[in-house]
């Protein structure tokens, strides 16, 4: 899952950044509000995570924004404005949520797949696939109640498609899905990972569709 | 508020008032009755003269039979008129009532003598060929009760009247005093951090500077409540975003998934330690200012406090290879400023150049007296502050924006704040260079200590 992080503080920016990469993100992370919301114009993210004091354009202005131009992206509001007025400015605003500093990583981490799950329409953190059991809060997969090992990449790219299970994804939307700028993607990056998914749980679990991209199909 | 020790203002202007109308009516008593005894004498005079007058033309057969049986005294304890009439040194004939000495010496006109323990006034006159001598008198006694009780007619309705009039004002000043009232009522129904000013709207003149004082003062101690709330507020805010990067640090450094990332995140934890300890000094500074805790006529040497803090800031300038240079200059020269306040001014004014300035730049510090006056800059040449943004650069937790390096935004606000107390005037200027800030601190002669 690909996330957004907007925080302007460099030491929290970078510790939010590596700490969501650590449990199983792909993150951006961009200082200003002008800066977020040309990321948001650009990619698709999971969810965001906003900071409100922000240089150039305020975390509540860039919110604003993106929901009147429609962008229905989970965001989670981390300030540390604590006063509640702020906290229901801030909720009708448009975030998902409102999260006061200082944070556990492992609870945002949480949060943030839980904003994922409901906007997804999933109930339960578990995604159960005909054989397939994904666990996204203990980043692990049971394919016919046997664990499989998958490296977190892999693991990414089985969320993204169990998550749109039915849908065909492009590849390079699945690219910007489980990668964040800047970090290296080789040409047949998911060709490899979903060759490696195959070999690991099925070689039917995923359907190439020719000229589109990748599908998992819904159990019929 | 013990009302034994607080005068009532009513109390007393009744007080006054009744006074003074008591005095000015005891003072026209006083005239009434003065010129009422006056005009009263030369009526009784001429009444005395006149009855002279009527005695002097009857014959002295007639006066003797007046004396003998018409002229009795009409109350023998009080006679109203007493008769001598002398022949030569021979009292001829007297009325009953009459002493027996003579009443006046004179043999013509008004005196008024002493005689048998009684004062009476006397009008003599000489009757016929002149060998008679008519003395006709009052008792002066009897003149004194006259005016006494005319002096009472005149003066018993005023004394009835003086309570009436007392009622009067009190009542009177009790209305005239309801302003004062009203701004006692309206000043005990605030709330104690209400300030909202008083209406001074319809308030008399004499009311009025007291209520534009009430006034002034809660907009001042608004002001300061105001401040004291946003600055803690401020400062809450800005401690919980680095401890929020040191927590998030450390478990980046618990979760590591290697050694490096667990270094880097450990070296994060440190820097946040550091930083925050600054911004909790930089508060602590701050929070003495506003209390009004300093030291007013202390002065510091400028060279020991500036080596201190380049030894303290090397390092970070070293990281971004900059210079540190300090303007050859009196090496003995004081600054108007205790030490710990002069050192934070330094410390701050190069952090920020350091932190801001340009990589492989000069970071310059310079003091001296220059025309009376002493001055301390600190010039970097960095990209500097645009002139429109350097206001808002002074405020307290203002960071500028696209600004990416760390920092609470406390620094120059914490050193105007220094300057303010200290009597110095901060300006922040184009660096002689033509590129960078040059923060100026200038105490104009009446500061200058050395």
């Amino acid at each position: 899952m690909r996330a957004l992080v907007v925080e302007d503080d460099p030491l929290l920016g970078d510790a939010l950044a590596v700490g969501l990469r650590q449990r199983g993100y792909a993150v951006d992370w961009v200082r200003d509000g002008l800066a977020a919301e040309a990321a948001l114009q650009a990619e698709p993210f999971a969810a965001v995570v906003l900071d409100l004091g922000l240089p150039r354009l305020s975390g509540l202005d860039l919110l604003r924004r993106r929901r009147a131009a429609g962008d229905t992206t989970p965001v989670l509001i981390l300030t540390a404005r604590d006063a509640v007025a702020e906290r229901v400015q801030g909720l009708d605003a448009g975030a998902d949520d409102y999260v006061v500093k200082p944070v556990d990583l492992d609870e945002l981490a949480a949060r943030l797949r839980a904003l994922v799950r409901r906007g997804a329409g999933h109930a339960s953190a578990v995604l159960a696939l005909g054989e397939l059991r994904l666990d996204a809060a203990a980043h692990t997969v049971h394919w016919r109640d046997a664990a499989v090992d998958l490296s977190p990449r892999e693991f990414a790219l089985l969320q993204e498609l169990a998550q749109s299970a039915g849908r065909v994804l492009s590849r390079q939307q699945l690219e910007q899905r489980i990668y964040g700028w800047g970090e290296e993607v080789e040409s047949n990056a998911i060709e490899v990972h979903v060759h490696h998914l195959r070999r690991k749980l099925d070689p039917s679990l995923i359907v190439t569709v020719r000229g589109a991209g990748y599908l998992l199909p819904k159990p019929a | 508020m013990s009302a034994r020790s607080a005068p009532s203002l009513r109390a007393r202007l009744s007080g006054l008032v009744l006074a003074a109308v008591g005095l000015l009516w005891l003072a026209a008593l006083a005239a009434s009755y003065g010129r009422a005894r006056h005009e009263l004498d030369e009526l009784l005079d001429a009444h005395l003269a006149q009855a002279a007058a009527l005695l002097v033309a009857q014959s002295s057969d007639d006066l003797d039979e007046l004396a003998r049986g018409h002229l009795p005294a009409a109350d023998p304890d009080k006679p109203r008129l007493v008769l001598q009439l002398w022949d030569g040194g021979r009292l001829r004939l007297h009325s009953a009532d009459a002493p027996d000495a003579r009443l006046s010496p004179r043999t013509q006109g008004f005196d008024t003598r002493r005689v048998a323990g009684v004062d009476w006034r006397v009008f003599s006159s000489v009757q016929g060929e002149g060998s008679l001598v008519l003395q006709l008198a009052e008792p002066l006694a009897q003149r004194g009760h006259l005016a006494r009780s005319v002096l009472w007619r005149l003066a018993w309705p005023l004394l009835l009247a003086l309570p009436l009039i007392g009622l009067g004002v009190w009542l009177a000043l009790g209305r005239g005093l309801r302003p004062l009232q009203r701004l006692a009522a309206a000043v005990a129904a605030r709330a104690p951090l209400d300030a909202t000013p008083l209406p001074e709207l319809g308030a008399p003149r004499e009311v009025l500077p007291l209520l534009q004082r009430l006034n002034a003062l809660f907009a001042r101690s608004a002001e300061s409540l105001a401040r004291e709330r946003q600055f803690s507020g401020d400062a809450s805010h800005e401690l919980r975003t680095p401890i929020a990067a040191i927590r998030a640090q450390a478990q980046v450094a618990q979760g590591a998934r290697d050694e490096v990332e667990r270094r880097t995140a450990l070296a994060q934890v440190i820097a946040g330690c550091d930083r925050i300890t600054h911004l909790i000094e930089q508060l602590l500074v701050l929070a003495r200012l506003d209390a009004g805790a300093t030291a007013a006529s202390a002065t510091s040497a400028v060279a020991p406090l500036l080596q201190d803090v380049f030894a303290e800031l090397a390092p970070a300038a070293a990281a971004r290879g900059m210079a540190l240079h300090a303007a050859a200059g009196d090496a003995a020269l004081r600054l108007p400023l205790p030490p710990d306040l002069l050192r934070s001014v330094l410390r701050n004014l190069v952090e920020n150049a350091v932190r801001y300035g340009r990589d492989g730049g000069a970071v310059c510090v310079e003091a001296g007296a220059a025309g009376g006056s002493l001055f301390l800059s600190v010039c970097d040449d960095g990209p500097g502050i645009p002139a429109e943004q350097r206001a808002a650069a002074r405020r307290r937790f203002h960071r500028l924006p696209g600004q990416e390096r760390s920092g609470a935004g406390l620094g120059l606000a914490l050193v105007e704040r220094i300057a303010e107390v200290s009597g110095a005037t901060l300006s922040l200027d184009d660096a002689p260079a033509g590129r960078g800030l040059c923060v100026r601190l200038r105490w104009d002669a009446p500061a200058t200590k050395r």
